[in-house]
C-alpha cells in the first residue's frame, strides 16, 4: 500500500475510533449507581423508577451525540463561513452547552428534572428554529431564490434541525425522569411514543438533509444509498409503534435502531474515506476537511437511533408511557 | 517527474503513462508498422481520442497518433501561466483576410489529448433545428444527421464524461439529467445571473466537464480557476483522462510525439497508411483505414499535403471544398468593474450561461445564435487582454491591473457563417518536419457583424443590471475552428458523408471539428465526441455488413484483451 493510502485509512480508523469513544463515553456516564456523592439516587427505588431515569439518561446520550454533531458540524461550516456574521457563534455556543448538559444527565441518576438542564434544552431548540430561520433567509436571498444551486450550496437548511431536535429530546428527558412516580407523560401525551414519534420524524427530517446532499454528491458511490433507504424505514417502525397498542416488544424495531446507531458511526468513517477522495487526501487536511462530506453529521442518525431506543425502553417499561 | 514529454516519447516498449498515479505506466499493446491495423488514427483530441476508444472497444486494431506530447498532469502541469504555454500549437502558420485569426492558445492544442488537455470544458448540446439551418432556419447548411439520434450519442457522451450540470437545463427538447451536479457559482457567475435576471431571461449553471463529485481515481474540482491552462488535478475530463485510458484498456496503441506528414494512397486509390515522424526519422504505419483528426487547420492541411498524381488538389478534395468553409465562433466580450470583490478567477471559468438568443428567434437581425458566460481571466491573461484590447501600458496599465479582484465579464460563443472564402490552404514555407505551413484567411461577413453588435449591445445592458460601471467592450476575439472538410449529403458539396467517411476515397475517414456543416452558437467538443461515437457505431455496422476494409472485430470482453495487452 502507497504510504498515502495507508494515511487515509489510519486518519479514517482514528475518526472512527473518536467517534466511537465519544458514544461510548456518553454511555458509559450512565454507568449505574453504587458510586457515592450528590448524584445518587434514592435508596429505595421502584422498577418504574430506575426505568424513567434510565431512559432519561439514554435520552440525555441521545441529545448529547446529536449536540456533539453540531458541535463539530456547525465549527466547521461556520468556520469556512468565517463567521461573517456573529450570530453565527451562536449554534457553537449553545451545542457546547448542550452537550455538556447532556453529559451532566447522563450521569445523573436522580428522578429530578433539572432546573439548568431544562434552560438550556430549551433554549437549544429555539436556537435550532431561529438558526433554520437564518439558513432559509440565507438561501432564500441568493440569486435564483430557492433553486438547487441555493439548497445545495447555501445554508444547509436541515442543519440547524440537529440542535432542535437536541434540545427537543434532552426536554423529554426531563420530562421523563421527573414522571418517577407518576406516568411518564409529555404535555400529557405517553411519552414513550411521544419520544417515538418526535425520533421517527426527526430521522424523516435528517434523511431528507442526506437525500439532498448525497443527491449534490450524484451518489457517486453506492452506499450514499444507505442513509435515505435505512433510516425511513426506522422511522417508518417508530411511528408504527408509537401508534400501536400495548404489549408488542418492538423486537425488529429495536434492533433496526441499533442498526442506525452503527450506520450513523459507519458514516463518519465513510465522510472521512470522502474527505481522502479530495486532491491532497488527508495530507491536505486543513483544506479537504472544509471541502469533503462533512464527518460529524452521520451522527445524527446514531443519536436519534439512540433516542428511538430510549422510547422503546420506556414503552417496554411503562406499557402505558 | 518522468522525463521531458517533448524530447522523449513515453509511450513505447508496451507501456503508456498512468495519468492517475506520478511515475505510474499501464500497459500499452503495440503493433508492427509492417501490418496494416483497422484503423491508424492522425490526433487524439475530442475527435480522434474518443473515436480510438469506441474503436478499440468494438474490437478493431487502432493505432492513433499525435503530434504532441504524453503529459502527466499529476506530475507536468504547474499553476503558472507562462509554463503551461507549452500546451498549444504555436508551429508556424500564416493568417490573413480582412479579420485575420489569432491562432495559439485559444484555439489549438498539441498533445495526447488534444486542445480538451486546456479548453474550458463547457459542454453544451446543439438546438436541434441548426442541424437543418438551411431548410428550418434559412442560413448556412443541412447537417446529414438527425438530431433525435445525436441526442442520443450526446447522453452518451455526457455520460462517459460525468458531465456537472443543472438539474433540469432551462432551453430545447427535454434531456436526461446530467450525470454529476452543478458546481457552486462563483462571484462572476452571480454576475451574470443578476443581469439576466433584471433583462427577464433565463440562465443556468454552465454543465462543465469537471467533476463536482469524485470519480474513479479522479478528484473532484478544487476551484483554483487553471483549466485553460491545464487542470493538474484530473478534475477535468479530458479525452486524455477519460477516453485515452479507455482506449489503452481496450487495446488500442497510442503514439506520442508522432507528427503525421502524409497519408499514403496506394495505386488502387486506396489508403494505405500514414508516414509519420516519431525519434528523428519518417516512419510508416501500414493501415487499412485512415482517419484524420487533426483539427480544423490541421486536418485540411494534411489532407491537401497528401496530394498526389492521382489527387492533385489533395486527399478528399474532388468537391473542391477542403480547407474551405472554415468557421471560428465569435467570441467577444464585455468587462465592467463591480463595487464589491468578485475574485472571477476563482473555479472554472464559465460558471453560468444563458443561451436565451440561441433559442430565441425573435428581436434578432441577423441568422444564427450566441450564447454567453461569465469569465474568470488568470492574472496575465487579463494583463494581455487590458494591453492588446483597451491599450492600456505602463502606469496605466498597473493601475487597471490594481482592480483585478473587481472585474466582472461576459463574453459570447457565437455562431459565424460558413463562407467558401474564409480557408485554410498551403503556404510556400515550411515547418520544422519540412511540411509547408497552413496558410488560414478569415474575414467576418456582415452577419458576423451584426451579430457581434447585437451581443456586445446586450452583454452591456446585462452587466449595468447588474450593477457594473466603468463597462468595455473587446470587440475582436474568436475561439473553436470547425468546417475545412464539411459533411453532407452531397459528394459535390460537402467532403465527407454522415458517416465521417470521405466521398472519394473509402477507407479514408475525418472525425473532427473539421466535419461541421454549421457551427452554432455553442461549444463545439460535445457535438464532436458525439459524432465521433456516432462514426464508430456507423463502422461497425458496416464492417459487419462487410462493407469495411477492416477485419471484422472479434466480440473480445474488454478483459480479455487487457490480458492480450500484457502477453503482447
Ligand atoms: C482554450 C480553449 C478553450 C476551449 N473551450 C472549449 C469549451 O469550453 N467547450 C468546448 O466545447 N470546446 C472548447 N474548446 C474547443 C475544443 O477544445 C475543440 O473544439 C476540440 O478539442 C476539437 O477537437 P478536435 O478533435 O477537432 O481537435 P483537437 O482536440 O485539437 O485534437 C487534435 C489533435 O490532433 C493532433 N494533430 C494535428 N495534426 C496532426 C498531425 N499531422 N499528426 C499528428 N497529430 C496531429 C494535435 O496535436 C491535437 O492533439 C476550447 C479550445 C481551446 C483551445
Ligand atoms: S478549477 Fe477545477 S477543472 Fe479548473 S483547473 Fe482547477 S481543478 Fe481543474
Amino acid at each position: 500500500m502507497s504510504p498515502p493510502a495507508e494515511r487515509d485509512l489510519l486518519a479514517l480508523a482514528a475518526i472512527a475510533a473518536s467517534g466511537v469513544a465519544l458514544v461510548s463515553l456518553l454511555s458509559a456516564a450512565s454507568a449505574p449507581a453504587g458510586s457515592s456523592g450528590p448524584r445518587r439516587a434514592p435508596r429505595r427505588i421502584r422498577s418504574g423508577r430506575a426505568a424513567t431515569v434510565k431512559t432519561a439518561q439514554e435520552l440525555n446520550r441521545a441529545a448529547g451525540t446529536l449536540a456533539a454533531s453540531v458541535l463539530a458540524d456547525s465549527s466547521v461550516e461556520h468556520y469556512r463561513g468565517s463567521f461573517k456574521n456573529k450570530a453565527m457563534y451562536t449554534p457553537l455556543a449553545v451545542s457546547a452547552l448542550t452537550l455538556a448538559t447532556s453529559i451532566h444527565g447522563t450521569a445523573d441518576m436522580r428522578p429530578f428534572a433539572h432546573k439548568a438542564r431544562d434552560a438550556t434544552y430549551l433554549l437549544a431548540a429555539a436556537t435550532g428554529m431561529i438558526g433554520s430561520g437564518f439558513h432559509l433567509y440565507n438561501v432564500g436571498k441568493r440569486v435564483g431564490g430557492f433553486s438547487w444551486q441555493n439548497v445545495f450550496y447555501g445554508a444547509p437548511i436541515g442543519a440547524p434541525m440537529a440542535i432542535l431536535l437536541s434540545g427537543l429530546l434532552g426536554f423529554c428527558s426531563e420530562r421523563v425522569r421527573e414522571a418517577a412516580r407518576t406516568r411518564p407523560r409529555i404535555f400529557g401525551l405517553p411519552a414513550g411514543r411521544t419520544i417515538a414519534a418526535v425520533a421517527g420524524a426527526g430521522l424523516l427530517g435528517t434523511t431528507g438533509e442526506a437525500g439532498l446532499l448525497h443527491f449534490r454528491g450524484a451518489y457517486h458511490n453506492p452506499f450514499m444509498l444507505l442513509p435515505v433507504t435505512l433510516p425511513p424505514v426506522g422511522a417508518a417502525l417508530l411511528l408504527s409503534a408509537a401508534a400501536g397498542g400495548s404489549g408488542r416488544t418492538h423486537r425488529f424495531t429495536r434492533g433496526w435502531m441499533r442498526v442506525l446507531t452503527a450506520m450513523g458511526l459507519a458514516g463518519v468513517g465513510f465522510h472521512a474515506y470522502g474527505v481522502s477522495r479530495n486532491m491532497g487526501g488527508w495530507r491536505n487536511w486543513s483544506q479537504n476537511i472544509l471541502n469533503g462530506p462533512p464527518l460529524p453529521a452521520p451522527l445524527s442518525f446514531t443519536g436519534l437511533a439512540l433516542a428511538g431506543l430510549a422510547a422503546l425502553g420506556l414503552m417496554r417499561a411503562h406499557p402505558d408511557a | 517527474m518522468s522525463g521531458d514529454p517533448f524530447h522523449a516519447t513515453r509511450a513505447h516498449d508496451g507501456r503508456a503513462p498512468d495519468v492517475f498515479h506520478p511515475g505510474g505506466w499501464v500497459p500499452m499493446r503495440q503493433y508492427r508498422e509492417s501490418e496494416p491495423v483497422d484503423f491508424a488514427i492522425v490526433g487524439t483530441g475530442a475527435g480522434g481520442g474518443t473515436l480510438a476508444c469506441k474503436l478499440a472497444e468494438y474490437g478493431f486494431s487502432v493505432v492513433a497518433l499525435d503530434a504532441g506530447p504524453y503529459f502527466r498532469p499529476l506530475e507536468d502541469f504547474a499553476s503558472d501561466e507562462s509554463e503551461q504555454t507549452k500546451l498549444y500549437w504555436t508551429d508556424d502558420r500564416i493568417v490573413d483576410g480582412a479579420n485575420p485569426l489569432q491562432l495559439g492558445g485559444n484555439n489549438s492544442g498539441k498533445a495526447v489529448g488534444g486542445s480538451t488537455v486546456h479548453f474550458a470544458m463547457v459542454s453544451l448540446r446543439f438546438r436541434p433545428e441548426w442541424f437543418k439551418s438551411r431548410t428550418l432556419l434559412g442560413y448556412g447548411a443541412d447537417w446529414p444527421l438527425d438530431w433525435r439520434e445525436m441526442w442520443d450519442y450526446y447522453t452518451e457522451v455526457e455520460q462517459a464524461l460525468k458531465i456537472s450540470g443543472p438539474v433540469t437545463y432551462p432551453w430545447g427538447p427535454p434531456r436526461p439529467r446530467y450525470p454529476y451536479r452543478a458546481h457552486p457559482l462563483n462571484g462572476a457567475a452571480r454576475a451574470l445571473a443578476k443581469g439576466c435576471e433584471a433583462l427577464g431571461i433565463n440562465w443556468t449553471e454552465t454543465p462543465l466537464a469537471t467533476l463536482s463529485a469524485p470519480r474513479g481515481l479522479a478528484h473532484p474540482c478544487v476551484y483554483r480557476g487553471f483549466c485553460i491552462s491545464g487542470c493538474s488535478t484530473n478534475a477535468k475530463q479530458s479525452a486524455l483522462v477519460t477516453w485515452i485510458p479507455r482506449a489503452i484498456a481496450a487495446g488500442a496503441e497510442i503514439r506520442d510525439l508522432a507528427m503525421v506528414g502524409r497519408v499514403e494512397v496506394e495505386p488502387s486509390g486506396l489508403v494505405s497508411g500514414v508516414h509519420y515522424h516519431r525519434d528523428g526519422v519518417w516512419r510508416f504505419q501500414r493501415a487499412r483505414n485512415v482517419v484524420v483528426a487533426g483539427y480544423a487547420i490541421e486536418t485540411p492541411r494534411l489532407l491537401l499535403n497528401s496530394a498526389t498524381a492521382r489527387f492533385p488538389e489533395g486527399l478528399a478534395n474532388s468537391s473542391g471544398l477542403v480547407g474551405k468553409n472554415l468557421m471560428a465562433q465569435s467570441n467577444q466580450a464585455v468587462w465592467g468593474r463591480l463595487e464589491h470583490e468578485v475574485r472571477s478567477y476563482k473555479g472554472p471559468p464559465s460558471l453560468a450561461i444563458t443561451e436565451h438568443w440561441n433559442y430565441e428567434d425573435k428581436g434578432k437581425d441577423f441568422f444564427g445564435g450566441y450564447s454567453y458566460m461569465s469569465q474568470g481571466p488568470l492574472p496575465q491573461l487579463w494583463a494581455n487582454t487590458l494591453f492588446s484590447a483597451r491599450g492600456l501600458w505602463g502606469e496605466s496599465l498597473v493601475e487597471a491591473m490594481k482592480d483585478y479582484n473587481h472585474v466582472v465579464g461576459l463574453r459570447i460563443v457565437g455562431e459565424m457563417l460558413p463562407q467558401e472564402s474564409n480557408r485554410v490552404s498551403l503556404a510556400d514555407e515550411v515547418d520544422q518536419y519540412g511540411l509547408r505551413i497552413p496558410r488560414v484567411t478569415y474575414s467576418w461577413c456582415d452577419n458576423d457583424k451584426r451579430l457581434i453588435d447585437h451581443s456586445l449591445k446586450f452583454m452591456s445592458r446585462a452587466l449595468e443590471a447588474a450593477d457594473a460601471d466603468d463597462i468595455w467592450i473587446q470587440d475582436d476575439d474568436t475561439c473553436h475552428l470547425n468546417g475545412t472538410a464539411r459533411m453532407g449529403s452531397d459528394a459535390r458539396t460537402s467532403v465527407v458523408d454522415a458517416d465521417c467517411r470521405s466521398w472519394d476515397i473509402p477507407n479514408l475517414w475525418i472525425c473532427d471539428g473539421s466535419v461541421f456543416p454549421t457551427v452554432g452558437g455553442a461549444n463545439p467538443s460535445l457535438t464532436i465526441q458525439a459524432i465521433a461515437c456516432r462514426t464508430a457505431d456507423r463502422i461497425r455496422a458496416l464492417a459487419r455488413r462487410g462493407e469495411l476494409n477492416a477485419a471484422v472485430p472479434r466480440q473480445t470482453s474488454i478483459r480479455q484483451r487487457s490480458t492480450e495487452v500484457h502477453r503482447s
